[in-house]
Order: structure tokens, then sequence, then C-alpha cells
């Protein structure tokens, strides 16, 4: 399956995809215009990747992906995205396959961590916060 | 600094690039001011969330160019405070003053829990608000939050929300 790769722009942020490797990166500014335009495609590509790649893979079950966060601003608006994605991942997780999610925060940047630990708790699920 | 100083201001059109505009100022400033992050980062949410809410929810009067939208932000020795104005069909007013009044009574646990409830099961309405804007301001301001819906015509009202950051708590 092709990689998802979008480049950043003034209001989005930067999403790398790479199902070669099990990473996946979603770093940057979020305040699309359009929200839905901006991120329904991830999503798509994400219910993609769990039909054709995981569902269809069983020596991908075991594979461990990880999921890196480093976010500087989302608005309310992609935080309600942001979680759909992660949701996604989810998914993988209760297939059996391993996630691994780092939340990166700038050191001293109390908003971004917070928002973290409220996303990570909505998931009831350990995220790996990470200062830079 | 002891008395209040308005640091930005707009009246007029509102554009997204606008929006834009406005908050790279801000940021600007508060650099220049040597302020920490956070106390950015707060400023930073309660703008967005309030000029989103003028772009997205502003009922344009045509020909009225008296009510049109308007930001103002301040700083004094204690705290950071935000107008935000747009005109809106009156009849949306009960609503919109039923959610405020609901955020004003929470406490910053009882904003968390309804963030939680309302992002879980929150559709995205075209114009792209999750209803999650009010509540995010709110919970990054920490105050309560101040509004005024001033009527117009038989239609339509002039409405007015002041959001304070304080800057004791993040200093």
């Amino acid at each position: 399956m092709e990689p998802l790769y979008i480049e950043p722009t003034e209001f989005t942020p930067k999403v790398s995809f790479d199902p070669e490797s099990s990473i996946f990166e979603i770093s940057g500014f979020s305040r699309p215009e359009n929200v839905i335009g901006f991120y329904r495609p991830i999503l798509k590509w994400l219910e993609e990747y769990n039909e054709k790649v995981l569902s269809q893979n069983i020596k991908f079950e075991k594979s461990l992906l990880t999921i890196n966060m480093k976010m500087t601003y989302f608005n309310s608006a992609s935080s309600k995205f942001l979680l759909d994605v992660l949701l996604e991942f989810m998914k993988f997780h209760s297939k059996g396959n391993k996630v691994e999610i780092n939340w990166y925060f700038e050191d001293g940047d109390d908003e971004i961590l917070e928002s973290g630990e409220e996303i990570a708790d909505m998931l009831g699920y350990t995220f790996n916060f990470i200062p830079y | 600094m002891t008395k209040r100083e308005n640091i930005l201001g707009h009246y007029g059109p509102l554009s997204y690039e606008e929006i834009g505009f406005l908050l790279n100022r801000m940021s600007a400033y508060v650099d220049k001011q040597g302020m920490n992050i956070t106390i950015k980062k707060k400023v930073y949410s309660a703008m967005v969330e309030s000029l989103e809410n003028v772009y997205k929810h502003q009922d344009i009067i045509n020909g009225d160019t008296e009510h049109q939208p308007r930001f103002s932000l301040y700083l004094d020795d204690n705290e950071f405070s935000m107008f935000s104005s747009n005109s809106i069909l009156t009849f949306k007013s009960t609503p919109l003053k039923e959610k405020l009044d609901r955020v004003n009574k929470l406490d910053k646990s009882g904003l968390k829990e309804l963030y939680k409830q309302t992002i879980l099961n929150a559709n995205v309405s075209p114009k792209g608000g999750a209803g999650l804007g009010i509540i995010n301001i709110a919970k990054v301001s920490e105050n309560k939050i101040n509004y005024t819906f001033e009527p117009i015509n038989s239609e339509y009202s002039y409405f007015t929300i002041n959001v304070v950051i304080s800057l004791n708590s993040t200093i």
C-alpha cells in the first residue's frame, strides 16, 4: 500500500504514514478552514490500511505500529479528528498489533501536554509523553 | 504597566487569513514581552476559538455596516481580556445562552468531563464545528465567560463574549 504523505501548510499539519516502516506521524499546526476535507482522507486511508494490510497479512499482527504525534497547536475541531485518527489505531491494537503512541510536547507547553493526557484518558490507553 | 493597554483590534468582515494575521500579531507581542509558552498558548487557543466562532456562526445583515465582526485584545498587570462580537439571528441566542451558562457553572474537572462527553459524541457540522469551542474557551480561560446580546432589530442581535485569562496562575 502506498504511503500517505501530506505537506504541511500554514493551517494544516504534516502527515506521514508509512506502512513499510509502520511509523505514522502527524506534526505541526492544525487549524484547517475545512476540517472535514482535511481529515476525512486520512481516516479513509487508515480504513483501507486496516482492510488491505492488517486484516490480510497475519504476519503484520505482531508488527509494532509507532504513532508519533508532534503537534504544536490544534483547534477544538481538529481535536475531534485527531481523536478519531487515534481511535482507528486502537482498532489495530484490538486486532493484536502492538501500538505505541508517542506524544511530543515542547518543554513547558502545558497545553499540548494536557491535551495529550486528556486524549489518552479518553482512549483508555497509555501514551509516552516526550518533551523536546 | 499599570493601565489597560489595547494590544489588538479588528472591525469589519473577518476572513480566515485575517484570523491568522491577528494570531501572528498576538504571538509576536507575547514573545516580545517574554511571557511563558503556557500563557501564550492559552491566549492563542481562546483567540482561535473566539474568532472561528465569529467566522463560522455570524449571520450577516445585508447593508449593515455598524454591526460587523469586532475583536479587541487588552492587557493589564493581571490579565488578558478579549472581546469578540458578531451579529446573530436572535432566535439562536437561547441555546447559546444555555451553553454559556452551563460552562460558567462548571469547575475545571466539570469542564474536562463535559469536553470528553462532547468530543466522544460530536458530529462535526458542515461549518466544521464540533460543539467544543466554548467549552475549550472556558477550559483555557479558567474564568467565567461574560457575554451580552444587544438587540439590533426584530430579527438580529449583536453578540459579544468577553474572555479573561489571568496572568498570575501561569507566570
